[in-house]
């Protein structure tokens, strides 16, 4: 029996992908694992691999389309399965027949006996029940959701994409926000859904509009609410690396796979989360999770913006390896081929602009963490050792910490471990 | 072969025309004064054209220049405290009023004018050029000048909109006890319309001490008076009306005196109202600084004629051919008469800064402030202050359960017996025991004088009570039989009574109280079915009450007439019949303006009603009860600046939901301003948009079940809160 093939839930809370390529065309056969099409969400660049062997009888979305999750994309059917009348299968399975993206909506309001159309029914219409697992967005990504089940959401931080509305035309009301609060709903993850193509700056004599990019959006969109949900304060610390910068070069000189002082800091913040375990956690609206292992974020900086992959299980993995993933995440990141759940989880992040020379800085916690380290450049400083001032290499960090989940006491805790790690950096590969 | 006799009106129709020996007999000082204040109107009249010439009035000059003869003649014999007012063109009957009321004594044409007749004519300039100096703030303007304390009560922009208003003044005079009457000033065109008929019949009927003077200048606007009537000697409809009617050449002072002498004696010995038809001719267009004939619907021959006959050349040739003036003085009274009003100007225009030589302006600082743009639209209930207020929460009185009807006949029978400037008014109110539902009940038997039955004129009798309303001595009550008829006296309603108040500058109240049938349901069919509150609701001068029990209407009405503000008191013919709780001897007590009631407590929707649809909805509400909990509230106070927002919003922000249920038809519904207000003041704490329950498209018809289909009751309420998907089942 022909099925239809719906648009996968890519990122958890997305509302909508972009169809970006069909990668079989239509009628040719594919094997199980085969990539059918290619997907693109705010941060990921995603193959859809075939569930199971068969064939596409007909896209209903073209290239480039923006579709809702959950909105159907193609009808198909097993190898060898003859389908006479596509077309009546198509109707069949309810899909809409052309290549647009079928509206999300489930069911338009209907009105009761009213001739009249350019006028208002004098009763109010009944509102229609909509699958409940469908999601309250329209075609174009407008979330349909009462002023006060937004205003809700709004005042808890609960990402509305995540919800499903019981209202009229699948609106979200009131009630349907308070079931998701109970149901411990999930905190926004991502923007809203974007135009898929990237218009051409718009010029004019004294400036140029630079139209957002989906990255860029994201960006702001994920720092605007770290910034306005998660209270940061800050801690300073600096270590003399003298003996870490020796200890890399004998690493280096050993093996062929080059390790950076970033890939040492690593672990060592692995090592201190292990040490100080209340460290590594994330806030969440009725409880605080504590991990188990330790799962770093790495910025990358990229020609289109910043991007975070999560190196997963740091604390067990030798700085050699942390090396090898870290080049290879940074490389596919530049390249915009990082997977989604590359990209989700961890309890920290790390952001060095040490080879840019900067001295020291502060960063914004990238969501759902709870800090971030800020690594500045070694420099050469004139430092006081036993009341004698010797030259050494001092490297000067800054931890932004959600305030929520740790306490001041937690984070400095966590700063004399991770300073004392980089000055006895033996401890940091035990 | 049958037998044809003439007939004969029993009121006389007389021509009145001067001789020589008139003339000889006028008192010197008299026609000195008609002198004085025929070349005064004259010189402020082409001032005024001068500055609409220099585009300095905004809107219409209506020139009075060639008519100033009617306006004196006719103003001379009156005092004080006899009242006017005109129409549009109205500037020289407003002065002639002012100027006889400032210098009672006369006006020597040969001295400079006194200083009040300076500032008056300064402050008449100053309106009507809309300066903040005028007597209305600048608001009224050329079209609406009033100033009470000199008996000129207000002209008017409504063709014949003014003259019911006229005999509300005459009524009060005459329920006042004095012999003072009241003129009202219109012209050929104003004698065609309803409003005018209409009180011809009503003054003649209850022989008011109403004088109507037509200035019949022959043209409204370009249309010939021969063209729009079948008798162009307009003075012969008062005789077909029982009114005494005078005609008198217009252009002649002294006949106009004269005439209106004799219509005084007739008027304050009692005899009734008058009519007096004034021949003038208005030299200029209907506005602005150019002659009828430029726009070639006369001749310059016919008013060149006319202007032959100029009623100050008149006087002027009286006063120097008796010798009571010389040329000599007459020239320098009128070039004085000019020089006034240049250096009145003075006072309000100023060179353009960096203009052309002679350009003026109006001095910045007498425009009037744009922030007054709506105060005064309403009172501010300061007549409130000491009354005593109370709600059925802190009411200490007996209780009893009663007929509504009791409640609506027993708190105006208390209040009349209280308050002696009570009147009310309606069709057959003072018969068929209370009229025709019984609401006026044993009131004509204790006050013959003040319940008053009128003739099917609800233009004519609506504005009369407004008249009355706003000459303050009185505080009438007019009764609509149907609320449908607002349409038929919606000039009055809106246009007067409505818009009065702050037309006039804000301060001078208007304490009319309409009390409203709402009949659906009767099978009175589609003309006689509506609610009115969506329609009064969009005029900001008028506060509504809509009482739903017997205790709100006691408090209501005495709240309604304690206002200093038009009320409408909507009542229903369904609560008429209904019982309820309401006080056993207690109808004094006044409900506090602006509180709604909470009639049941809920949490999943606000439903906002009143009147008759607020029984039929705590009905839906129980029937749904199991597993619906709605919160109803009975609005009482409707209108704009009353309603309780306060209980409205702590609703709102508790359900999220709101319902508003009203039973009459959807196009003149009055939830559509609620739900425009509602959504705007807490778009925020609505989960939903906001649902109505009303009639149908059309107004309802006779056929029972086609009038059941056509309004809401407590089914249509218990589908509406189904519909919105609120409560523990949906």
């Amino acid at each position: 029996m022909p099925e239809l093939l719906r648009m996968p839930e890519v990122a958890a809370g997305a509302t909508s992908a972009l169809l970006s390529c069909w990668s079989v065309a239509v009628d040719d056969e594919y094997p199980a694992g085969r990539v059918i099409a290619v997907i693109e969400t705010d941060k990921a660049v995603v193959d859809m691999e075939a569930e199971s062997p068969g064939r596409i009888l007909r896209t209903l979305v073209s290239e480039g389309t923006e579709v809702a999750i959950g909105d159907p994309i193609a009808v198909i059917a097993g190898p060898g399965e003859r389908v006479d009348d596509v077309d009546a299968a198509v109707t069949a399975l309810g899909a809409a027949g052309d290549v647009e993206a079928a509206p999300a909506r489930a069911a338009t309001e209907s009105r009761p006996s009213d001739s009249v159309a350019d006028e208002p029914p004098a009763a109010p219409s009944p509102p229609v029940p909509t699958e409940a697992s469908s999601p309250s967005v329209a075609a174009d990504g407008r979330i349909f959701i009462s002023p006060i089940a937004r205003k809700r959401a709004s005042e808890v931080g609960l990402d509305v994409t995540t919800i499903a509305g019981t209202g009229p035309n699948g609106r979200i009301r009131r009630r349907d926000v308070e079931a998701a609060i109970a149901a411990g709903g999930s905190l926004r993850q991502v923007a809203a859904a974007e135009p898929s193509t990237v218009p051409a700056p718009l010029t004019a004599a004294d400036h140029i509009d630079i139209p957002h990019t989906r990255l860029r959006r994201a960006i702001a969109t994920r720092l605007t609410q770290s910034v306005t949900t998660a209270p940061h304060f800050y801690v300073k610390g600096s270590a003399r690396v003298d003996r870490l910068l020796a200890l890399r070069a004998e690493i280096n000189s050993a093996g062929d796979v080059k390790v950076s002082v970033n890939d040492l800091l690593i672990k060592a913040m692995a090592r201190a989360h292990m040490l100080v375990p209340a460290m590594n956690v994330v806030w969440h609206e009725d409880h605080v999770r504590q991990f188990v292992s330790v799962d770093i974020a790495v910025a990358v900086s990229t020609e289109t913006g910043l991007v975070t992959p999560v190196l997963r299980d740091v604390e067990s993995l030798s700085v050699t390896q942390i090396a090898q993933q870290t080049r290879d995440l940074a490389e596919r990141a530049r390249a915009g081929a990082l997977r989604q759940h590359e990209l989700e989880g961890g309890s920290t992040s790390i952001s060095n602009l040490g080879m840019l020379g900067t001295e020291e800085f502060t960063a914004i916690i990238n969501p759902p963490h709870s800090s971030i380290l800020a690594v500045g450049a070694a420099r050469t400083e004139a430092v006081v050792e036993d009341d004698a001032v010797v030259v050494g290499q001092v490297l000067r960090v800054v931890l932004s910490v959600d305030h929520r989940p740790v306490d001041g006491a937690v984070a400095a805790e966590w700063m004399r471990e991770f300073t004392g790690l980089l000055q006895a950096p033996a401890r940091i590969l035990a | 072969m049958s037998e044809v006799s003439p007939l004969q009106q029993s009121a006389p129709w007389v021509r009145l025309e001067t001789t020589e020996a008139d003339w000889d007999a006028a008192d010197p000082a008299l026609l000195g004064t008609m002198f004085a204040q025929l070349i005064l109107i004259r010189s402020f009249e082409e001032f005024v054209l001068q500055l609409a010439g220099e585009g300095l009035i905004h809107g219409p000059a209506h020139s009075s220049i060639g008519q100033e003869g009617g306006a004196v003649g006719s103003v001379l014999p009156l005092v004080s405290q006899d009242t006017v007012n005109g129409t549009h063109r109205g500037h020289h009957q407003f002065l002639a009023k002012v100027l006889t009321h400032l210098a009672p004594g006369g006006i020597d044409p040969t001295q400079p004018v006194s200083a009040d007749i300076r500032e008056a004519l300064l402050r008449t300039l100053a309106e009507i050029c809309g300066l903040d100096r005028g007597y209305s703030h600048g608001r009224g303007g050329s079209m609406h000048l009033r100033w009470d304390e000199a008996g000129a009560i207000g002209t008017n922009a409504i063709v014949g909109g003014g003259v019911p208003l006229a005999a509300g003044s005459a009524l009060a005079h005459r329920l006042a006890r004095t012999d003072n009457v009241s003129v009202t000033y219109f012209g050929d065109g104003a004698s065609n319309i309803g409003s005018t008929l209409e009180t011809f019949n009503l003054a003649a009927a209850w022989k008011l001490p109403l004088c109507f003077f037509i200035e019949n200048n022959r043209y409204a606007v370009s249309t010939k008076v021969e063209e729009v009537t079948g008798e162009d000697r307009l003075s012969a409809r008062g005789p077909g009306f029982g009114l005494a009617s005078w005609q008198v050449d217009g252009m002649d002072p002294l006949a106009v005196y004269l005439a209106m002498q004799q219509a005084l004696a007739y008027m304050r010995s009692g005899q009734g109202a008058t009519l007096i038809e004034a021949d003038v001719y208005r030299y200029f267009h209907q506005n602005g600084p150019f002659p009828g004939s430029a726009f070639r619907y006369r001749s310059k021959e016919e008013e060149a004629a006319w202007r032959a006959r100029d009623p100050i050349d008149r006087v002027a040739g009286h006063l120097v051919r008796r010798g009571i003036m010389s040329r000599e003085a007459v020239d320098a009274a009128i070039a004085s008469a000019g020089a006034l009003m240049a250096e009145i100007g003075e006072v309000l225009l100023e060179p353009v800064p960096d203009g052309k030589p002679g350009e003026r302006r109006i001095r910045p600082s007498e425009w009037p402030d744009p922030g007054f743009v709506d105060t005064g639209i309403r009172g501010d209930l300061s007549e409130f202050e000491c009354v005593r207020t109370v709600d059925r929460d802190s009411f200490t009185g007996p209780l009893t359960d009663m007929k509504f009807i009791d409640a609506v006949a027993g708190v105006m029978g208390r209040r009349m017996e209280l308050d002696a400037s009570i009147v009310v008014m309606g069709e057959d109110i003072h018969r068929l025991n209370g009229g025709t539902n019984g609401a006026t009940r044993g009131l004509k038997d204790a006050y013959p004088d003040r319940i008053l039955g009128t003739p099917i004129s609800e233009n004519a009798f609506t504005g009369l009570a407004g008249g009355m309303a706003m000459d303050g001595r009185f505080r009438p009550v007019i009764e609509y039989m149907y609320a449908d008829f607002m349409w038929v006296a919606a000039d009055q309603l809106f246009n007067q009574i409505g818009k009065a108040r702050h037309m006039f500058g804000g301060s001078h109240p208007v304490p009319v109280v309409l009390r409203s049938k709402v009949a659906m349901g009767t099978g009175y069919g589609s003309q006689h079915s509506m609610d009115p509150a969506g329609i009064f609701v969009t005029n900001p001068g008028w506060r509504i009450v809509a009482p739903s029990t017997p205790f709100d209407y006691v408090g209501l009405m005495n709240a309604a007439l304690t206002c200093e503000d038009p009320v409408l008191v909507l009542e229903h013919v369904d609560l008429y019949t209904s019982s309820g709780e309401g006080p056993v001897d207690d109808f004094d007590y006044t409900l506090p303006v602006g509180r709604a009631a909470v009639r049941r407590s809920g949490s999943d929707v606000t439903v906002l009603t009143y009147l008759a649809m607020t029984p039929y909805v705590l009905e839906a509400a129980e029937q749904v009860g199991d597993h619906i909990d709605a919160e109803v509230i009975d609005l009482r106070w409707l209108d704009r600046a009353s309603i309780d927002w306060e209980t409205i919003g702590q609703s709102i922000r508790k359900t999220n939901n709101v319902l508003i249920a009203e039973q009459g038809a959807l196009g003149t519904g009055y939830g559509a301003w609620l739900a425009d207000e509602v959504q705007r003041r807490y778009f925020d704490w609505l989960d939903q948009p906001i649902q109505r329950v009303t009639g149908g498209m059309a107004s309802p018809s006779i056929s029972k079940v086609l009038e059941r289909a056509a309004f809401a009751r407590a089914e249509e309420a218990v589908t509406g809160l189904e519909a919105m998907g609120v409560g523990r089942d949906a």
